[in-house]
C-alpha cells in the first residue's frame, strides 16, 4: 500500500518536470488527433488518424518504396551543403580577415540573407533544368549564407593579440592560419554547417514541391495532389525525424570535434 | 567624405559593377538573352508592371498578408510568452518544443494548410504566422525573465501597485527585447509570404514570379525577382531605422 503511494507520488513528481509536460503535451495532441481522426468531428477527410498515418510511415521505413525519392533528395541537400562550404567558408575567412572589407560585405550580405532563396528558383531552373541541379542550387545559395556569416563571425572571435604574438615568434602564415586561426573559428564553421544544413533541406526540398521528377518534397506534392492525405502526413513526419535526426548526429559530430560548437548551438534561431 | 558615405559608395559601385558586366554580357550576345535578361529591361518590364500592369495590386496583397500575419504574431506571441514566463514549468517545458518546432523545415507543411483553408493568402497567412510567433513568444519570455530584479524592488520600495509597477517599470524593462523578438519575426514572415506565395502560386508577388516563371517570360521572371529583393531590402532597412530609433 505505502510502496503504491510512493510509487503513485514519484510518477506525479515526475510529471512536473519539463520532459513530463512535453510528453503530456505530445501525448494530449496525440489522443485528440485520433479522437478527432476516428469520430471525423472535424474535417473527416484533412484529420486521418494516428494509427493510419503511422502505417504509411511503417511501410516507408520497411520497404523500398522511398529509396529513390531519399536519393534524389539526399543528393541535392548534400551537393548543396558541399557547395556551400566549399565557397562560404574561405569566402567568409576572406571577408573576416580585414575590417576594411568586412565593412564593405557584411551589410550586402545581411540584406541579401533576408530575401527568400526559393525566389530564385526560376532562374535556376532557366540555365539548369528542372532536374536535381536546379535544386541543389537553391540548396546551396541558402545554406552559403549561415555559412558564410557564422565563418565571418568566428574571425571575428580570433583575437588580434594571439596573431601578434606568433608573428613576434616568427610563425609563417600557414602556422598562423593552422594554430591560432583554424581551431578559434571551427566551433563558428562548424555551426555554420549545421544550420546551413537545415537551410539545404528546406530550401531544397521547397524547391522539389514546385517542379520536379523526384525527391521527397515532390512526393509531398504528388500525395497532396492525389489527395493522399495520410500518406502525406506520415511522409512529412519521416522528413521531420530524419532531419532531426541529421541535425543531432551534426550536433554530437561538431562538438566532438570542437567543444566551441557547443556554445553556439542556438544561433540556428537566426537564419 | 564622411566614412560611412566612402563605404556606401564603395558598396553601390560594386553592386553597379556587377549589373553592367551582366548588362554587357547579354547585350553583346556572350549570354543568352533566353537564360538571363539585361538589368535595364528587368526594371523597365518592372516600371511597367507597376504603371499599367496589377503589380502594385499584387505588392498591395503581399503587404496584406504580412501585414496580417505580424498582428497575429504579435498578438499571440506577446500573450503566450507572457503566460510562459508567467507559469515557469510550462514555460520551461515549451520553449524547447517551440524551438525544436522552430528548428524543423514546417514549411514543407504548406500542403497541409491550402488543405485547410483552400488555395487562399488565408493559408499564407495561416502558415507564415507560426514564423512570426515562435520568436515573438521566446523574446517576450526571455524579456520578462532578465527584468532586473533591482528594478522591481525600487517599484515595491515606492509602494507602486501591480498596475503601476507593470506600466512604469515592466514594460520598458522588456520592450527593447520583445522588439528583438518582432524585428526577426518580421523576416521570418517575409520570407515565409514571399516563398509560400511562389510555391504554392497564391497571393501576390511570389504569385506574379510563378506566373512568370511558367510562362518562361524571361524579362518578367527578372522584374518579380527584382521587385522581390527591393521589398525584402526595403523592410530589413525600416526595421533596422525603426530598431535605431526606438533604441534612441
Amino acid at each position: 500500500m505505502i510502496k503504491a503511494r510512493q510509487n503513485t507520488s514519484s510518477f506525479t513528481a515526475q510529471l512536473q518536470t519539463p520532459l513530463g509536460v512535453q510528453a503530456l503535451t505530445l501525448l494530449g495532441i496525440v489522443v485528440v488527433w485520433e479522437c478527432i481522426g476516428r469520430t471525423g468531428l472535424l474535417f473527416p477527410d484533412l484529420f486521418p488518424s494516428i494509427t493510419e498515418i503511422l502505417q504509411s510511415l511503417w511501410i516507408y521505413l520497411t520497404t523500398p518504396v522511398m529509396i529513390p525519392h531519399i536519393k534524389a533528395s539526399l543528393y541535392e541537400v548534400g551537393g548543396a551543403i558541399i557547395i556551400a562550404a566549399l565557397f562560404g567558408v574561405p569566402l567568409g575567412i576572406l571577408w573576416g580577415s580585414k575590417q576594411s572589407w568586412l565593412e564593405i560585405v557584411e551589410p550586402l550580405i545581411l540584406y541579401a540573407a533576408v530575401v527568400p532563396k526559393i525566389v530564385i528558383f526560376p532562374v535556376f531552373i532557366l540555365f539548369l533544368g528542372i532536374d536535381v541541379h536546379s535544386k541543389l542550387a537553391v540548396g546551396a545559395i541558402a545554406a552559403f549564407f549561415p555559412v558564410s556569416l557564422l565563418t565571418i563571425a568566428g574571425m571575428r572571435e580570433v583575437k588580434k593579440v594571439y596573431v601578434d604574438v606568433a608573428r613576434t615568434i616568427g610563425a609563417t602564415p600557414l602556422q598562423i592560419a593552422k594554430n591560432i586561426y583554424l581551431p578559434a573559428i571551427a566551433g563558428q564553421v562548424f555551426t555554420g554547417i549545421r544550420i546551413g544544413l537545415g537551410a539545404a533541406v528546406t530550401g531544397a526540398l521547397l524547391a522539389e514541391t514546385k517542379i520536379a521528377k523526384a525527391g521527397l518534397g515532390f512526393m509531398i506534392v504528388e500525395y497532396y495532389g492525389q489527395f493522399r492525405i495520410a500518406d502525406m502526413y506520415a511522409l512529412l513526419l519521416f522528413i521531420f525525424i530524419i532531419a532531426a535526426l541529421a541535425n543531432g548526429a551534426m550536433k554530437s559530430l561538431f562538438g566532438f570535434l570542437s567543444p566551441v560548437s557547443r556554445r553556439s548551438g542556438e544561433a540556428g534561431m537566426y537564419f | 567624405m564622411s566614412e560611412s558615405t566612402r563605404l556606401a559608395a564603395w558598396r553601390l559601385g560594386w553592386i553597379f559593377g556587377a549589373l553592367l558586366i551582366v548588362e554587357t554580357s547579354v547585350r553583346a550576345g556572350w549570354i543568352s538573352s533566353f537564360f538571363l535578361a539585361a538589368p535595364t529591361r528587368a526594371v523597365i518590364v518592372l516600371w511597367q508592371q507597376l504603371a499599367h500592369g496589377n503589380a502594385l495590386v499584387l505588392t498591395g496583397i503581399t503587404l496584406f498578408e504580412i501585414a496580417a500575419c505580424l498582428a497575429i504574431a504579435t498578438v499571440f506571441g506577446i500573450l503566450a510568452g507572457f503566460f510562459l514566463w508567467r507559469y515557469k514549468l510550462i514555460g520551461t517545458s515549451y520553449e524547447t518544443l517551440l524551438a525544436a518546432l522552430f528548428s524543423s523545415p514546417v514549411i514543407l507543411a504548406y500542403p497541409m494548410f491550402l488543405v485547410t483553408f483552400g488555395r487562399t493568402s488565408a493559408a499564407v497567412i495561416a502558415l507564415s504566422s507560426i514564423f512570426g510567433l515562435i520568436p515573438i513568444i521566446i523574446n517576450t519570455k526571455g524579456a520578462f525573465q532578465n527584468v532586473n530584479p533591482i528594478l522591481l524592488q525600487v517599484g515595491a520600495s515606492m509602494n507602486l501597485t501591480r498596475k503601476q509597477m507593470f506600466r512604469h517599470i515592466l514594460i520598458p524593462a522588456v520592450a527593447p527585447t520583445i522588439f528583438s523578438g518582432f524585428r526577426l519575426a518580421l523576416t521570418y514572415i517575409l520570407k515565409s509570404v514571399l516563398g509560400l506565395e511562389y510555391v504554392a502560386q497564391v497571393g501576390g508577388v511570389g504569385m506574379w514570379l510563378s506566373d512568370a516563371s511558367y510562362k518562361f517570360e524571361v524579362e518578367e521572371v527578372y522584374a518579380g525577382l527584382f521587385g522581390t529583393i527591393m521589398l525584402s531590402i526595403l523592410f530589413l532597412y525600416l526595421i533596422n531605422r525603426c530598431e535605431s530609433w526606438f533604441r534612441r
